[in-house]
């Protein structure tokens, strides 16, 4: 597990699938190999009334870790990370009458996986309740572990291939943790932090 | 290409193989419906006196599986929660939660453990059957369940040993109070009773009956030591 | 070498006059009063005999310290662990292998002192391209670099972890007495070094995350690739003369992958090149390049 980089990539005028095919035909220029395909789905789940003032839990899963869920609660003031194994979608059936999920909200971020050097890199089509909404590539470098030391290099690859529409500051999210050790829940974190963007979002062509 | 998907239960994964990445809610309504998750506990309990738990544990040792490597040891802290609301009718609903943590090897993973109400069912059974879903977690658990809703109803420590055989899991355990949180762990703490707790459960899918009549004849074995029995907690209650 | 037989053979010889001149003193005590010391005051002549032999003894004893002191202690028996057993098989076909073993040892320290003496030729004729410079003050001669005590490579390791303050050391001993230490530059990468006495016999990269296997590569291209600029780097430093200057001279080159990830290239100026960081690092001047740039 390796830093990641998580990047909206503007569609412009093209359609979902042409831009995803650009992109593909882009880092298959520069030599990666696809392997497989991933998936990262959200499902956000709010406290009912009697429990009182209101709790968002957000459950991510992560193709990447296939036998972990990915869990953040939102109290309003802090979030709260937690990582169980797959049993716990089973006990959120069972939290049910206390915590309940819209159905419209459930967000996905679905694609091709390609792999260059020690670099992974993910193409992303976002729905949110199978509303296309745009494009998210996510770049991994495998083998550095602290944001901090690698933020230089891995600008340096994202605008290799996506071109100028990469900024030149590290993701939000991480702008606090550049030092710190980074694990996949990190990578949650930033998938969570563009869900919570693109619900917002009206629909198609969303700009950086 | 074809993936791989795990689902672990327990000790074990179940492997589902998927054409695409399928999300993961469908495969676990899959393994829902092929009945491969373990979400049955099937118990029985008793207790010892100390001064008998060495002859218990010298039976259990000739009995079980796990012979030539000894019983496993274990130092358990155990926390119950609870996520209460009151529901639209009269009864209030109630979501028990029980966290636990190896306080002898802090960098295994929490576990999270969701139990149910005993079955009612049949007077027959010989074994209490509730619903149970276990799992690993992170540590940021306890904040996680506190931020929830969930208030701690009780905490307590278990230290003891551990027996297999089979799929049978066999634990005789100490049970103590929660001494002050500063002092080191296995310090400061006070035995709850003069006795050793003793269980025998095993986690099962839905329906696997047959294991309780393994459990009975097993159960049989280590008496006149320890009489392992189906308690009916709301009897206990109601007396205290 | 020649003095020191002719030290020898004088040290022997005085040894064998003292041991004669012991002879006469206790012959002449032995025999007591004899004829020739006549008949008058013959008890102050016999005291005076023994005393002038006695005399002699100690000059000659004298003697005999001087010599032995001017000699110069013989190199102690080869430490040869556990193969030093070998010397007590009795198998019939095993019984050479002890012999050959001390042998090749002994070989071994010819050709290392024969390297040095080369050494010193070609240190003095200055036609070389390196830019190492062999000071005379640090020429200290060490009986071998592949068999020392386990205490020389112990106090080695010690040292080096104290020179950098990121790097941390920690050592184990699977084939005593050659340790296998184990250095993890800061957050980077981690490194398994394994000695042979003093010379670093074999260097793997990896990340934190993999095992500390000797003998399994790391699955990044990144720490593959630095692997072998360390195997490079290792070849470079490596002296004969030298073994505890070489070992330091290779760390500090190593310590300088600290910045592995984060520093661009010298010639280039750019992080990546075919998808890798600069993972050439110049052997005097520590600075990055691209296995291509450099």
């Amino acid at each position: 597990m390796g830093v990641t980089i998580l990047q909206q990539f503007p569609t412009e005028n093209r359609t979902g699938p042409d831009t995803i095919e650009l992109l593909s035909k882009r880092i298959k220029a520069l030599g990666a190999m696809q392997h497989g395909n991933f998936l990262v789905d959200c499902e956000t789940y709010t406290s009912v009334p009697q429990l009182g003032h209101q709790r968002t839990v957000h459950v991510l899963h992560n193709s990447e870790q296939p036998a972990t869920v990915f869990s953040i609660l939102d109290t309003g003031t802090k979030t709260i990370p937690l990582a169980t194994d797959g049993l716990f979608d089973l006990l959120m059936m069972k939290m049910s009458s206390f915590y309940t999920s819209k159905k419209q909200t459930k967000a996905e971020s679905k694609g091709p996986r390609f792999e260059i050097g020690d670099f992974c890199v993910k193409l992303g089509t976002i729905t949110v309740s199978s509303n296309f909404k745009g494009i998210l590539v996510e770049v991994e470098y495998k083998p550095c572990v602290v944001p901090a030391m690698c933020w230089d290099l891995m600008k340096e690859f994202l605008q290799g291939f996506l071109g100028f529409s990469v900024p030149s500051t590290p993701p939000t999210y991480l702008q606090n943790r550049m030092q710190e050790l980074y694990t996949p829940i990190d990578t949650i974190h930033q998938y969570l932090e563009q869900f919570m963007i693109y619900r917002k979002s009206p629909g198609i062509g969303v700009r950086t | 290409m074809p993936r791989i998907f795990f689902i672990k239960v327990g000790q074990n994964y179940i492997i589902i193989m998927s054409a695409a990445p399928g999300s993961a809610m469908d495969s676990l309504s899959a393994a829902l419906k092929c009945n491969i998750i373990p979400n049955q506990e099937y118990l029985l309990q008793g207790s010892v006196l100390d001064q008998y738990v060495e002859v218990l544990l010298h039976r259990l040792r000739g009995l079980c599986d796990n012979v030539d490597s000894g019983p496993e040891s274990f130092h358990d802290h155990e926390l119950s929660f609870a996520l209460r609301a009151q529901g639209s009718g009269a009864a209030p609903m109630v979501l028990p939660l029980r966290v636990r943590r190896a306080l002898d090897s802090p960098e295994s993973p929490w576990q999270l453990r969701y139990v149910g109400q005993q079955e009612l069912g049949d007077k027959n059974r010989p074994t209490v059957v509730r619903s149970s879903i276990d799992m690993a977690c992170s540590s940021t658990i306890v904040e996680f369940l506190t931020e929830l809703g969930c208030r701690m109803d009780f905490e307590y420590i278990a230290r003891g040993y551990m027996f297999r055989k089979g799929r049978m899991k066999i634990t005789v355990s100490k049970i103590f109070k929660m001494g002050n949180m500063n002092t080191k762990p296995g310090e400061g703490v006070e035995p709850i009773s003069q006795s050793y707790l003793v269980e025998l459960s095993v986690l099962a899918p839905t329906g696997q009956d047959a294991i309780a009549e393994d459990m009975r004849i097993f159960a049989e074995q280590l008496r006149p030591l320890v009489q392992l029995e189906k308690i009916d907690y709301k009897r206990l209650g109601n007396m205290s | 070498m020649e003095r020191d037989i002719e030290q020898l053979n004088l040290a022997l010889n005085n040894v064998k006059i003292l041991r004669s001149n012991v002879r006469l003193v206790f012959e002449s005590l032995s025999s007591g009063l004899r004829t020739e010391h006549g008949e008058e005051g013959k008890e102050n002549k016999f005291i005076l005999e023994l005393q002038d032999l006695l005399t002699l003894v100690n000059n000659n004893l004298r003697d005999v310290e001087g010599a032995v002191s001017s000699l110069t202690t013989p190199p102690g028996p080869f430490s040869l662990g556990n193969s030093t057993h070998l010397s007590q098989e009795t198998t019939q076909e095993r019984q050479q292998l002890y012999g050959q073993l001390v042998n090749s040892y002994k070989w071994t320290d010819k050709i290392r002192e024969y390297s040095a003496i080369a050494g010193n030729i070609l240190a003095t004729n200055s036609f070389n391209k390196t830019y190492k410079t062999f000071g005379t003050k640090r020429r200290k001669t060490q009986t071998s670099n592949h068999n020392v005590p386990p205490e020389v490579i112990e106090n080695l390791i010690t040292s080096i972890d104290r020179l950098f303050s990121d790097v941390a050391i920690t050592s184990s001993r699977p084939f005593v007495p050659n340790p296998l230490i184990q250095a993890s530059l800061g957050r980077v990468l981690k490194a398994m070094i394994a000695f042979k006495g003093l010379m670093i016999e074999w260097v793997v990269v990896k990340a934190h995350s993999e095992s500390n296997d000797l003998w399994t590569e790391s699955r990044y291209k990144v720490f593959r690739k630095v692997t072998e600029n360390c195997h490079a780097a290792m070849c470079h430093f490596h002296s004969p003369m030298m073994p505890e200057l070489a070992v330091r001279s290779f760390m500090h080159w190593f310590h300088s992958y600290i910045t592995l990830f984060s520093a661009p290239c010298k010639r280039c100026g750019n992080h990546l090149h075919c998808n890798l960081p600069p993972t050439w690092r110049d052997l005097r001047t520590l600075e990055p390049y691209h296995e291509e740039c450099k």
